[in-house]
């Protein structure tokens, strides 16, 4: 059974336009261990098929045509709310794009990690190294505990004091350590990262990219990162996939797609990347239409 | 903190200065013979005249505002020529019965505008938004006082439910002085029928005086709430499984509310000032009341005096609010 | 064979509508979208066509002018009386009706006045910054902490009954709002660079306020005096109720209702028409307002 199971995903949404169909049939599996990258243009629907498997979708706007998202077996498209809610912060953390708007500006970083602890907790005692049936008091301390522990891990020094600071209070870089810490506290089995790094500064990119990986390693969970940066990608996935206007036109490991890219499409999405040996005036551009129809 | 409280109220002091100047060249310059008025018509030129100079009336201006002054400070804020009491003393009479009001209608309409506006914010366009935003626009134009007479002919005369007017039943003795509120005072003395009786008379003036600024915050905090919700950081609260109701009440809420304590701060002024028509309607021994005794009679003691107590509460109203947006919103605290 | 057959005449294609008029029409297209500010508009307009005509129209003139009818007191509402008589027998829809006309004009007076008077302040302290905004806006300030309705109250008194002297006191309370923000508004169109350029061409102080800053500030005052008037209206007839301002015989709303209070709940329809038609007036003013304000200031919406 796969961590995570895509199958045939079509999702379209509502707008004053009418509808619009935006995701074509999308087939993705991840297994444990694996961090698949996904890369393409904006507006390609990378991000609308993270958020599909959080089923973080409206619906109205959003509805879903066909198509499944199975995860460790079971349909997420098909549960309760109550039961997708369950998994939410428990079985599946999210990381999103810009730190400064991604953490509540009214609340100390503590409370805001200590409240996703303790659902987490609830739905499981033992993410805080807890017995069934532990009592609320047991939880909210151990929930106190483990977030300390949380933000050390991610690299905050002097967690147990800074834990009491608001957001305003901390760098960009280390808001995104917050919220990997966030994301991460409910021992999750799957991370869907979305652009984690893309409004950060280069040299802080690099840390943050470092200290998910080494968290997926330690944990062995499966990783969905969303990116536009083909860098990145090499720097960090096992494997990836390159979405086209709502299609997945090819995915596998990532030694594979990037040495020998079968579809035209990533041949020129892999030139369009500026290297040390581009030449003066020669970064290339994609012309926005598919250069060949034939995948 | 406090260092920044005590450098607050330090700066009150020009404001005050400035206002009891303004408040007394303005109530000098008019035109008018309140000594006159006092006298009564039949009244000597000879008799006026001692009148004029037993209340200060005849030395150079600035002499007088100097008297005056000294006077605030220690007390004496002047004599009523239409009570013949110290304004001072009537004052004191006079400011919990209005306290007591405003305190009511401004509990009244923050209780329920609120959760109103973040209940009409989540479901948007539903039922419940569109009457309440109908009923909303009405509740903004409704005059007080004309609702005031409309609550009294519906609950106390033709229901017969309610009291029609006044604060207190003259035959009953109200409850032991603490505070001067009554329904607080019953409550400390535990007696419960008094109680009942205080807040039965208390009920119409501040649902009257409630029903504006409860229409105003609902739409304030319907109008935040919204803007709140599109934010990323809802976003992430979601994604991360927290419940719906911790989202809303307590990691929307908060942030909500920043903009909507402004509205609540200026309302305080609104209420008070209004307090001279809903005390009119229903006969509320307070500073309206009295305000508008002294003013048909031009007796300007005792306006300058309540328009100085209700600037002052005003003031302080805005600092505590200035206080409270720290609460509900970090940056500006560590600013 | 005239001319005009031999050639055929040259086609310009001519302009439908100027760029101001498209403008216009969308903004009013806007407007509509909203069919809460059109019914606003609506009652304004017939508000305003009633209180003009109401000389011609009214019913029972002479009870306008203090006539009674003592044999015909209290009646209930009916078809010679529509909204019944009080307690001098005179005809409360035409005592309503005529009301309307100092209400509606002292409403209108007083935003005037605090606009004019509002306007030169605040332009004036803003233009200019420095020790003459200081002083303006200390006084302003000052004039915002004190609770506009017992100033205005205490002014009128003081001043004695008339429909001007109303109407003055109220306005001493209301400029200052007008100048608070026609100064912030004026503080930032002082930096822009048609400003700058004005400035650089030798245009005098008054000129650029007058010609080039204060017609772009027009939006923001003409949303906040459509959302003010209806409770200029309001004020108007709170001092009235309070027995301040304009004396019997002249019909007055808030008058009207404060004689009223006696005869209650007996009596109703004395209190329920002038109060309704208070109500009424204010209601359609914000409603009004509140379309003028999405379709000139997008930002609010909402």
């Amino acid at each position: 059974m796969a961590l995570l199971d895509i199958k045939n995903l079509n999702l379209a949404m509502t707008s004053y336009e009418g509808e619009t169909h935006i995701l074509h049939g999308i087939d993705l599996t991840i297994e444990r261990g694996e961090i698949w990258g996904m890369v393409g243009e904006t507006g390609s629907g990378k991000s609308l098929t993270g958020l599909s498997v959080s089923r973080l979708i409206p619906s109205p706007p959003g509805r879903y045509l066909a198509g499944s998202i199975e995860f460790r077996g079971k349909d997420l498209l098909r549960v309760t709310d109550k039961e997708m809610r369950v998994l939410r912060g428990r079985h599946i953390g999210m990381i999103f794009q810009d730190p400064t708007t991604n953490l509540n500006p009214a609340f100390r970083i503590g409370t805001q990690l200590v409240d996703v602890a303790l659902h987490a907790g609830r739905a499981d005692p033992s993410v805080l190294g807890l017995a069934a049936g532990a009592s609320r008091g047991d939880l909210r301390r151990a929930a106190q505990r483990v977030a300390v522990e949380m933000l050390e891990k991610v690299g905050i020094s002097k967690a147990a004091t800074r834990i009491n600071d608001y957001p305003h209070q901390f760098s960009g870089g280390m808001r995104q350590r917050v919220l990997i810490a966030m994301a991460m506290i409910g021992k999750p089995d799957l991370l869907i990262a979305d652009e984690p790094t893309t409004a950060l500064d280069v040299s802080v990119q690099a840390q943050i990219l470092r200290l998910i990986h080494d968290l997926v390693e330690e944990r062995n969970i499966g990783v969905l990162l969303i990116t536009h940066n083909l860098g990145v990608v090499a720097q960090i996935c096992s494997h990836v996939a390159v979405m086209y206007r709502g299609r997945i036109l090819e995915a596998g490991p990532v030694g594979d797609v990037l040495k020998r890219p079968g579809h035209s499409y990533t041949r020129a999405l892999l030139n369009a990347v500026p290297t040390a040996y581009t030449k003066r005036g020669e970064l290339k551009g994609l012309n926005g239409l598919m250069p060949e129809t034939a995948a | 903190m406090l260092l920044y409280i005590l450098r607050r109220l330090v700066l009150l002091v020009p404001v005050l200065l400035g206002l009891t100047l303004l408040l007394f060249i303005v109530a000098r310059i008019l035109p008018g013979d309140p000594v006159g008025l006092a006298a009564g018509p039949n009244a000597t030129p000879e008799l006026i005249e001692q009148m004029r100079r037993e209340l200060g009336m005849g030395l150079p201006l600035p002499v007088q505002y100097w008297n005056y002054l000294t006077g605030l400070v220690s007390g004496d804020w002047g004599m009523s020529i239409f009570t013949r009491r110290p304004v001072f003393a009537d004052i004191m009479e006079y400011l919990p019965a209005t306290v007591e009001l405003v305190f009511a209608a401004l509990f009244i309409a923050v209780s329920i505008g609120i959760p109103l506006g973040l209940l009409t914010a989540v479901n948007r366009n539903g039922v419940l938004d569109y009457a309440t935003r109908t009923a909303a626009l009405g509740g903004i134009a409704m005059p007080r006082f004309f609702l005031g007479i409309l609550l009294q002919m519906m609950f106390a005369a033709w229901l017969d439910i309610l009291p029609l007017s006044g604060r207190f039943p003259l035959i009953e003795s109200p409850p032991d002085h603490v505070t001067g509120l009554y329904t607080i005072d019953a409550l400390i003395a535990g007696d419960w029928l008094a109680f009942r009786i205080a807040l039965s008379h208390l009920a119409l003036p501040a649902i009257a005086m409630a029903l504006s600024p409860l229409a105003t915050i609902m739409r304030m905090m319907r109008a935040s709430t919204i803007e709140v919700l599109q934010q990323d950081y809802v976003m992430t609260e979601r994604a991360l499984g927290l419940s719906n109701r911790l989202i809303l009440f307590k990691y929307v809420l908060k942030n909500a509310m920043t903009s909507t304590l402004t509205v609540i701060g200026l309302y305080v002024s609104w209420l008070l000032g209004g307090t001279v028509l809903v005390e009119t309607v229903f006969d509320w021994p307070g500073l309206g009341l009295y305000a508008t005794q002294a003013i048909l009679t031009q007796d300007f003691m005792p306006v300058i005096g309540v328009t100085l107590v209700i600037a002052v509460i005003y003031l302080i109203t805005m600092l505590a609010v200035d206080l409270l947006y720290g609460v509900f919103n970090p940056k500006v605290r560590h600013a | 064979m005239s001319r005009a057959e031999q050639t055929p005449p040259l086609v310009v294609p001519r302009r439908t509508q100027s760029a101001r008029l498209e403008n216009w029409s969308r903004a009013f297209y806007r407007f509509r979208q909203s069919w809460l500010s059109v019914i606003g508009l609506g009652i304004v307009v017939a508000l305003i066509a009633a209180a003009l005509l109401a000389p011609w129209i009214v019913p029972y003139p002479e009870h306008v002018v203090g006539g009674t009818n003592t044999a015909a007191k209290f009646q209930p509402p009916s078809a010679s009386a529509w909204f019944g008589t009080n307690a001098l027998g005179q005809d409360m829809f035409s005592l309503v009706l005529v009301g309307s006309r100092v209400s509606l004009f002292s409403g209108l007076a007083v935003v005037f006045i605090a606009v004019a008077v509002g306007t030169m302040v605040g332009a004036v302290a803003g233009y200019f910054g420095g020790w003459v905004d200081e002083v303006l806006m200390r006084l302003t300030d000052l004039l915002l902490t004190i609770p506009s309705l017992i100033l205005a109250m205490a002014v009128a008194a003081a001043l004695g009954t008339g429909v001007w002297n109303m109407i003055i006191a109220i306005s001493i309370t209301w400029w200052p709002a007008y100048a608070r923000l026609v100064r912030g508004e004026v503080i930032v169109k002082k930096e822009e660079q048609f400003v700058v350029a004005a400035h650089a061409l030798g245009a005098s102080w008054m000129r650029i306020l007058g010609r080039h800053i204060l017609p772009n500030i027009v939006s923001p005052i003409v949303v906040k005096v459509s959302l003010d008037t209806g409770f200029a209206i309001l004020t108007v007839a709170s001092l009235g109720f309070v027995g301040i301002g304009v004396k019997p015989p002249t019909p007055e709303w808030g008058t009207l209702l404060s004689e009223a209070r006696r005869y209650m709940p007996d009596y109703w329809w004395t209190a329920v028409a002038p109060g309704s038609a208070i109500f009424l007036a204010v209601l359609a003013f914000n409603l009004l307002g509140d379309g003028l304000r999405d379709v000139l200031d997008p930002r609010a919406r909402r």
